[in-house]
């Protein structure tokens, strides 16, 4: 396997991608007793649009597929659950679908090997009957409604409404009542067979692990496939403007909820974990705790916590978030385009930037502690074509005048949008 | 992991973790006190106020500016109800010397110093807490207060709980209630914060790569050595005769698109060791995926997507919770009832048992790769009566019988079963 050590945390990676396309990754953790398992395919709620690999015929299923093929996956031909049986383990199990991959996981404190064997045997051996599909439309359906009564969840969705004309990052997740009311086994089947191809697919183990012992465990688990050949995603040619710069929405809230948004586009991946570093460089001057910006509006009673400060994007979009709670939304939005236009017209206080710098590498060590969030991170940043390292050292060489031509590039004032829940 | 507990002075308890685990040092104070309704409001503004300022760093900008030159260090602080006790919570969380890309000064000596120079050496403007920051803080609180029916599955378990503790201390919201808010200024703030400071419970926690020269830095910390002996009154958890009670329904109306149902238990037990029991009957209750709850509400009769059921060992109180279509709610709650009378008769299988017992071996082994988790396990000792390690408390687990199970199913009644709904509107027929 290839081994990449990173210095400054004293961690390793040993990755190899296997014949059948697998990429298999392995951080080993001495003295932890939990162990880690991710497996992921790069499939998402966003691939509604695709050539299947052999094929010329685009495919197009409803929202919502991914998702409900994730919920799915778990049960076996033998009547049983995977779940289930993980649980019975003494595992916990679990799994997700986001945006742009979908991770089916575990992780143990024992049991290690009959765990990995349920999982591997469960992600390897779908079984749909239109029985079992119907079923879970009344669980999913469920776990939509529960979403309806979150305004977080809400205002984030409207968000990505006000800035995105085509693009399905709009489009909920598990999708809607409507749209899984028409998937069906044969549409369960035809994206499972295209999407979980082990070229397609990454797992990140991370624990106490021998990583080349490890490896062969887990290539004795594989059935035999052959690697599919590139799977052509269509996604919609999205604008570069916004589609509104206000939404609102009323629901049953204390107070006001807002994310501002600013719609941005997707740079090549050499070029993502820099422009990455500089934008959370830039939200934290702005926005974060020690800025002046906060202050204000935290002594003017229009904001009591720190917005969450994000930057977020896959294939085909990319966009800021800054979301929180106001007595004002109106006010913290107009603040915060001040805030930036007075920036980009002054240098940017070194002072100020070496501290925030520190600040995020001071973060991105803290990624370190726990197994889980080990996993997870390198999974995704792989999908998005990212070694998750690559982060520890960028920040080291980031300089002040990258991040003012990423301020003066990105935080235009006709990119922002706002979206606000009110009672 | 090696864990001791030294006593620096009577009531003030320093409690040493000591891991290679983790790139960082976390450190934590604890004051623990009583909850009473006379309290609860001060105690929530006063964690507030005291996040804004002390003596040497006057600022909540100058905190952060000082902690983020530290590379991050993240300080937290929050309010928790533990039992019938209320615990003021402060953390400091930074990275450990040897993740850092230049040597600096001692990491942990400065961030213990920062964090118990927030708790214990605040910002006093004439013989008061700053004005400005109570007054803001003040607002905070009640936009907290007010905010509580935000999250409607919190909400209803909140208010499940004030069902069933109505004008008892556990019945009691931890961050306060309006109406006692408005009573306070900085002057009476800052009295009672002296008077708490000089009588509470004092927990201070150091976790990571620490090692004689800590306790000489927690011991010799001026604003340690400032505080006085004291004989803290605070709760142990015991077992309590739980009072006989009609089964309560209260159905509720909000702007809510799910149903959603808290049902409290009350679990009259007879010794501490059948906390243990009632551990294992939760975790095969509601306590996993492969639970009764979870089977039969969600993958049978596919009703919900959220069901389960937990256990509160302080107060002896087990909570079913589940989120579902409104008008299912009959149809759920007896499934729940069957789910109870099940328990009840032994309709369990020993894989049922093993499987729950793994589970939750499981999660005791993983206790000390989280420092908050394993904080929080040895602060919980704190409040018990019966201290167990990590090994006892696995044994203790694997011990458990059929038997024992069932004993906890039959001690258990129904106190309250709460339903929050939408708000009827004139009705469609379809």
């Amino acid at each position: 396997m290839q081994i990449i050590e990173n210095l400054k945390i004293k961690e390793k990676l040993y990755i190899e991608k296997l014949e059948n396309g697998l990429t298999v990754m392995i951080i080993p953790k001495k003295g932890i007793q939990k162990k880690y398992v991710i497996w992921g395919t790069n499939y998402g709620s966003n691939d509604n649009k695709f050539v299947v690999p052999g094929e010329q015929e685009e495919t197009e299923v409803p929202k919502g597929v991914a998702h409900f093929l994730e919920h799915k996956l778990f049960e076996q031909e033998n009547g049983t659950n995977s779940l289930d049986v993980l649980t019975a383990l003494g595992v916990e199990a679990n799994a997700y679908t986001t945006n742009d991959h979908t991770a089916y996981l575990f992780e143990c404190t024992e049991n290690f090997e009959p765990a990995l064997d349920e999982l591997m045997d469960y992600v390897q051996h779908p079984y749909f009957t239109d029985e079992n599909v119907e079923k879970e439309k009344g669980i999913i359906g469920q776990e939509i409604m529960m979403y309806d009564d979150y305004p977080e969840w809400k205002v984030y969705l409207n968000a990505l409404e006000a800035m995105y004309h085509e693009h399905p990052v709009k489009l909920d997740i598990t999708g809607t009542i409507e749209t899984i009311s028409h998937i069906d086994k044969e549409i369960l089947y035809k994206c499972y067979n295209t999407f979980y191809n082990p070229s397609n697919m990454a797992m990140v183990l991370c624990g106490d692990f021998e990583p080349e012992q490890l490896l062969q465990e887990i290539k004795k688990r594989l059935i035999k496939k052959e690697a599919s050949g590139n799977i052509k995603r269509i996604m919609p040619q999205e604008k570069e403007e916004i589609v509104k710069e206000k939404i609102e929405q009323k629901m049953d809230v204390s107070q006001p909820l807002f994310v501002i948004g600013i719609k941005d586009k997707l740079v090549e991946p050499q070029e993502r974990v820099k422009k990455h570093i500089a934008i959370e460089i830039l939200l934290n001057m702005i926005f974060g705790k020690s800025s002046k910006l906060y202050k204000e509006l935290y002594n003017d009673g229009i904001l009591f916590v720190t917005p969450s400060l994000d930057y977020e994007y896959s294939r085909g979009y990319a966009h800021i978030l800054i979301s929180g709670q106001s007595t004002d939304p109106e006010k913290v939005y107009d603040k915060f385009k001040k805030t930036v236009e007075e920036m980009k017209q002054s240098k940017i206080d070194l002072q100020e930037f070496n501290r925030i710098k520190k600040t995020i590498y001071g973060d991105y060590v803290k990624e370190y502690n726990s197994t889980a969030d080990i996993a997870r991170m390198f999974l995704a940043d792989f999908f998005k074509g990212i070694n998750s390292f690559d982060y520890l050292e960028e920040i080291m060489t980031i300089n002040e005048q990258y991040v003012q031509q990423i301020l003066k590039n990105i935080f235009v004032e006709q990119k922002m949008i706002i979206s606000v829940i009110k009672k | 992991m090696q864990y001791k507990e030294k006593e620096i002075k009577k009531g003030i308890k320093l409690h040493l973790i000591k891991t290679d685990k983790f790139k960082t040092n976390l450190i934590a104070v604890f004051l623990t006190l009583p909850i009473t309704r006379e309290n609860v409001t001060k105690n929530s503004l006063l964690s507030a106020v005291l996040r804004r300022g002390s003596k040497n760093m006057p600022t909540s900008t100058q905190i952060s500016q000082e902690l983020e030159e530290m590379y991050g260090a993240s300080f937290d602080n929050g309010i928790d109800k533990t039992g019938d006790n209320h615990v003021l919570k402060f953390y400091l969380e930074s990275i450990n010397d040897n993740f850092l890309p230049q040597k600096t000064e001692n990491m942990l000596k400065t961030s213990c110093d920062k964090l118990l120079e927030i708790v214990f050496n605040p910002l006093i403007e004439d013989g008061k807490f700053k004005e400005e920051y109570v007054n803001q803080e003040k607002e905070n609180v009640k936009r907290i207060i007010e905010g509580k029916p935000d999250n409607k599955a919190r909400y209803a378990f909140d208010r499940c709980i004030e069902l069933m503790y109505d004008n008892k201390p556990y019945g009691l919201y931890k961050y306060g209630y309006i109406e006692d808010l408005e009573k306070i200024d900085s002057k009476t703030l800052y009295d009672y914060y002296k008077e708490l400071i000089s009588k509470c419970k004092i927990d201070i926690f150091v976790s990571g790569s620490i090692d004689e020269e800590t306790i000489n830095i927690i011991e010799q910390n001026p604003n340690i050595q400032k505080l006085q002996e004291r004989q803290p009154e605070y709760i142990i958890s015991t077992i309590e005769e739980k009072e006989k009670v009609q089964e309560n329904e209260v159905k509720e109306e909000m702007d809510v698109t799910q149903g959603k149902i808290v049902i409290g238990l009350d679990l009259q037990l007879n010794n501490e060791e059948q906390k243990f029991h009632a551990i294992v009957y939760n975790s095969i209750l509601g306590g996993s995926a492969s639970s009764k709850m979870f089977q039969e509400v969600r993958e049978k009769a596919s009703l919900a997507y959220t069901a389960g059921s937990n256990y509160v060992r302080y107060k002896n109180n087990i909570f079913i919770k589940c989120g579902i279509e409104i008008k299912n709610y009959e149809k759920a709650i007896e499934i729940i009832r069957k789910q109870l009378e099940d328990m009840k008769n032994g309709i369990f299988s020993d894989e049922d048992i093993e499987n729950a017992k793994k589970g939750i071996i499981a999660t005791i082994k993983s206790i000390d790769d989280e420092q908050d988790t394993e904080i929080t396990y040895f602060f919980g000792q704190q409040l018990s009566e019966n201290k167990v390690t990590l090994d006892q408390y696995i044994e203790k687990i694997q011990n458990v019988t059929r038997e024992d199970i069932i004993k906890i199913a039959n001690s258990l009644t129904i106190n309250t079963i709460y339903f929050l709904k939408n708000i009827e509107t004139a009705k469609e027929d379809k």
